[in-house]
């Protein structure tokens, strides 16, 4: 029984890891850092996961453990040793696609995003992912008519660092 | 285009960095957690165990100190009354603890999950407030009790005039608050850095609700 809640769980988190990898770059600055958050959240699903009920969508259900662990019960790595910087690695865009000043301007947003606090970071995400202000509140536990008035102030604070 | 559209656009294409294979996932189901509800548990255990062993211990390992406490409490009932009374408020601290922690679910909303982990720090906090404040009210009696009790002593405070004996006793509550004050501080300072972070998004969040 429980290896095969092992099993079926392991291939769920494969499948949507990328959520969890998203998280994380958002909430650390380095590989180990990175590293240190994913195994943390993947301890917290796995913890989570007999209650998981399957009426939710599982990436759903991720989204929330995933930000509670980033923003709430995620105590920072005691290792001290940076590795490289995410800001020059991860987040170089090297596809031909985009133009320099879009290469650019992203590059400038990803930082930008980086400086925001925890809350703002949790919005910005969410928005990212396409949810929409019922999910982003709930998630939160704010009210909707908050979500959309702090988003919108993330949208002009953005905007000044990229337009001074 | 808005400029988080563009980001969005980035931020959605499939990446391959990072990723794990189910080989990877597998040993990171056994590792060990390092949470900040962890880490209050073991805190809240230490804290139990800590004030019951500080409280009950003495009197079973010495037997010239339960000697001494069977003469000041010479009533029974009154000994029973507050032996019991302190086990009661043990108890009830170990029942309020243990629903506080199963209240705490990492499903829960982000505001939720902060709420119910800083419930749980209150609880943790009027345990050891209670216990301070018992173990100040200890002290003051014990000090009492041994001016007035011990031949020695007493022999020793029947010479002193009324303004040492105001001078003395003013030193004993100075002491008596200097050492509860410094203990709550410590405690303070633990539970200040553990959940510094924790009370920071706490107070963004409520901001968001003005």
């Amino acid at each position: 029984m429980k290896k095969e809640l092992e099993h079926s769980f392991v291939e769920l988190l494969e499948k949507h890891q990328n959520i969890v990898h998203k998280v994380c770059r958002l909430y650390t600055n380095n590989y180990d850092a990175h590293n240190d958050l994913f195994q943390e959240i993947t301890i917290q699903l796995w913890k989570a996961y007999p209650k998981f009920r399957g009426d939710a969508k599982f990436s759903t259900w991720m989204y929330r453990v995933s930000l509670n662990t980033a923003i709430t019960l995620y105590r920072k790595s005691k290792r001290t040793i940076n590795t490289q910087d995410f800001e020059d690695v991860a987040f170089k865009i090297k596809s031909d696609a985009y133009d320099d000043t879009e290469e650019e301007q992203l590059k400038i947003l990803y930082k930008a995003i980086h400086q925001l606090n925890d809350i703002e970071k949790a919005l910005v995400f969410l928005y990212l992912e396409d949810k929409d202000y019922r999910e982003i509140s709930e998630t939160l536990g704010i009210s909707e008519v908050n979500a959309r008035v702090k988003m919108n102030r993330i949208k002009t604070k953005l905007k000044t660092i990229l337009n001074p | 285009m808005d400029e988080l559209d563009l980001l969005k656009k980035d931020w959605n294409k499939p990446s391959d960095h990072n990723k794990l294979s189910a080989k990877d996932i597998y040993p990171m189901l056994l590792k060990k957690s390092s949470s900040i509800v962890k880490t209050l548990f073991y805190i809240s255990i230490a804290e139990l165990a800590f004030w019951i062993i500080i409280n009950f211990i003495p009197y079973f390992a010495s037997d010239s100190y339960k000697a001494k406490l069977d003469s000041v409490y010479t009533n029974e009932y009154v000994f029973g009354a507050i032996t019991t009374f302190s086990y009661g408020i043990i108890l009830l601290f170990i029942y309020l603890l243990y629903k506080a922690y199963k209240a705490i679910s990492v499903t829960d909303s982000i505001k939720n999950l902060m709420k119910s982990i800083i419930k749980t720090r209150k609880i943790i906090k009027y345990y050891v407030l209670y216990n301070l404040v018992v173990a100040g009210v200890s002290l003051l009696i014990g000090f009492y009790y041994a001016f007035t009790h011990d031949p020695e002593l007493t022999d020793k405070f029947a010479h002193f005039t009324t303004k040492e004996v105001v001078i003395t006793s003013m030193i004993i509550v100075v002491f008596t608050v200097v050492f509860i004050l410094i203990l709550w501080l410590f405690y303070r300072l633990i539970y200040g850095l553990l959940l510094k972070r924790l009370n920071k998004n706490y107070q963004e969040l409520k901001k968001l609700e003005v």
